[in-house]
């Protein structure tokens, strides 16, 4: 099997197992610690308040918009790009069709998600500088905090480049943009359940202890 | 207060008290900084990094990655740090896209700081008070009567008919005070028995122990003392079968 082979075959297997699976173990654990740990949190568990926060956090309707409005904007547009090129792009749809699985959804024009990629790998230029250049951002920056941004980036960076024709004339680059593309995704996909990109879902279980405390006092947070 | 740091002491009273919240705050926290301009220590201090919320828990991290190996000059380090750095007011809470209730992840330290003797002077000998007299003041129940009853006096020349009702059965508030009212602002009771008799407000105060709705003992971390200072008021508002409890302020 060639490396090629094994990079868009097994290991592209491993990497969304990983991603799946890891996760999944990784919201276990967390539910299974809080039945142990948390019961008061349980006790007074009400859904209003935790719905209400997740409503108010996952779209720009919270102190932080009204605060930092531009900023935070830069956020939620990172992120909505960040989540539906992968997705709604048509050769990844493609692909997916052309698998085992034959699944097929109504894929963005292929224009959006050039801005979008464009989008997304802006705003991480502009996120990465911000946390080289702010010295508050700097001093609680780890080096997971400005790598994870990288990593972040790349797939879209070498989508970009694969999909544009952009370093064709470079040597190693231009011939095997598309295994990087792959390679890169799959590095995101492996390091979601071990790093701060489960962020994703721990920000669930984050925003609902602090609304049930917050919310038992009749405040929305 | 030589007391040798056993690492295995910190450990063991960390890490029972580190729940599933705590750690996914600690671990969640993506060091976006947006906590920091909603500092009221970060402002006033030119905008100093040190002040950002999400720097201030470091030592929970770093006592926990060093196992509790430390020596006391790292706890006094701690002491400035999660004394001088932050109030627990929790404002930044409610800018934290996740969330993060550093204010508990502080009370934590200060939990721990307690538990090796390690706690502001000050508050240390209110607890002694609380413990004693329960109450913050060192106020007797004699003198706390007492000082109601000549309050009374005073306020019924003004406002005729007026009552400062102790232990009545069935009000519908039992109304609790900063123990320092009776000791050196008597005058707020008395301005407060005047709102609630125009008011037509059915209230009372409670003669033991409960009627101080202070707690330093939490300040400090000294969570057992402080959980002790708030039952007192609830035994007192279970016995008098009040609805509701006022808190001065």
């Amino acid at each position: 099997m060639s490396f090629y082979t094994f990079v868009e075959g097994p290991l592209l297997w491993i990497a969304g197992l990983t991603f799946v699976i890891g996760t999944l173990i990784r919201i276990g654990l967390v539910l299974a610690v809080s039945f142990r740990t948390d019961k008061i949190m349980y006790e007074h568990f009400r859904w209003k308040p935790v719905l209400s926060t997740f409503f108010r956090w996952l779209l720009p309707l919270n102190k932080d918009v009204a605060k930092n409005p531009v900023f935070t904007l830069l956020v939620y547009v990172f992120h909505l790009c960040l989540i539906v090129v992968p997705v709604w792009y048509s050769t990844h749809i493609m692909l997916w069709e052309e698998s085992r699985f034959g699944w097929y959804w109504t894929p963005i024009p292929d224009r959006w998600a050039d801005w979008m990629t464009l989008i997304v790998i802006g705003i991480a230029v502009f996120f990465l500088l911000r946390r080289i250049l702010s010295p508050s951002v700097r001093l609680i920056s780890t080096f997971a905090d400005y790598a994870l941004i990288v990593v972040t980036a790349l797939p879209f960076v070498t989508g970009y480049f694969l999909t544009h024709g952009t370093l064709q004339g470079v040597a190693f680059l231009g011939e095997h943009m598309q295994l990087l593309h792959m390679l890169s995704g799959e590095l995101m996909l492996i390091l979601i359940p071990f790093t701060k990109l489960s962020h994703f879902v721990l920000f669930f279980f984050s925003r609902a202890a602090t609304a049930v405390e917050v919310g038992r006092r009749g405040y929305s947070i | 207060m030589a007391q040798e740091i056993n690492p295995q002491a910190i450990m063991e009273f960390l890490k029972p008290r580190m729940g599933m919240r705590l750690k996914t705050w600690m671990n969640i926290c993506t060091h976006c900084g947006l906590c920091a301009d909603t500092c009221h220590f970060y402002g006033p201090s030119g905008n100093d990094p040190k002040m950002v919320p999400a720097h201030k828990v470091r030592f929970l991290k770093d006592l926990l990655k060093k196992k509790g190996r430390v020596d006391r000059a790292y706890l006094e380090q701690v002491y400035d740090a999660i004394y001088h750095e932050c109030n627990m007011c929790r404002r930044c809470s409610l800018y934290c896209p996740f969330g993060i209730d550093i204010a508990s992840l502080i009370s934590l330290l200060r939990s721990l700081l307690f538990f090796q003797g390690i706690a502001p002077e000050g508050l240390l000998k209110a607890i002694e008070n609380y413990k004693v007299f329960g109450n913050q003041m060192a106020v007797t129940q004699e003198d706390w009567l007492d000082t109601l009853a000549w309050c009374e006096e005073e306020t019924q020349a003004e406002l005729v008919g007026l009552e400062i009702p102790v232990d009545k059965q069935g009000a519908r508030m039992l109304y609790t005070v900063n123990a320092r009212e009776p000791m050196f602002y008597p005058q707020d009771i008395m301005e407060v028995a005047k709102i609630f008799h125009v008011a037509g407000e059915d209230w009372t105060f409670c003669s033991e122990s409960g009627w101080d709705d202070t707690n330093l003992a939490m300040f400090c971390g000294d969570v057992k003392t402080a959980r002790s200072i708030v039952e007192n008021t609830f035994k007192q508002a279970d016995k008098l079968e009040v609805r509701h409890v006022g808190v001065t302020e």
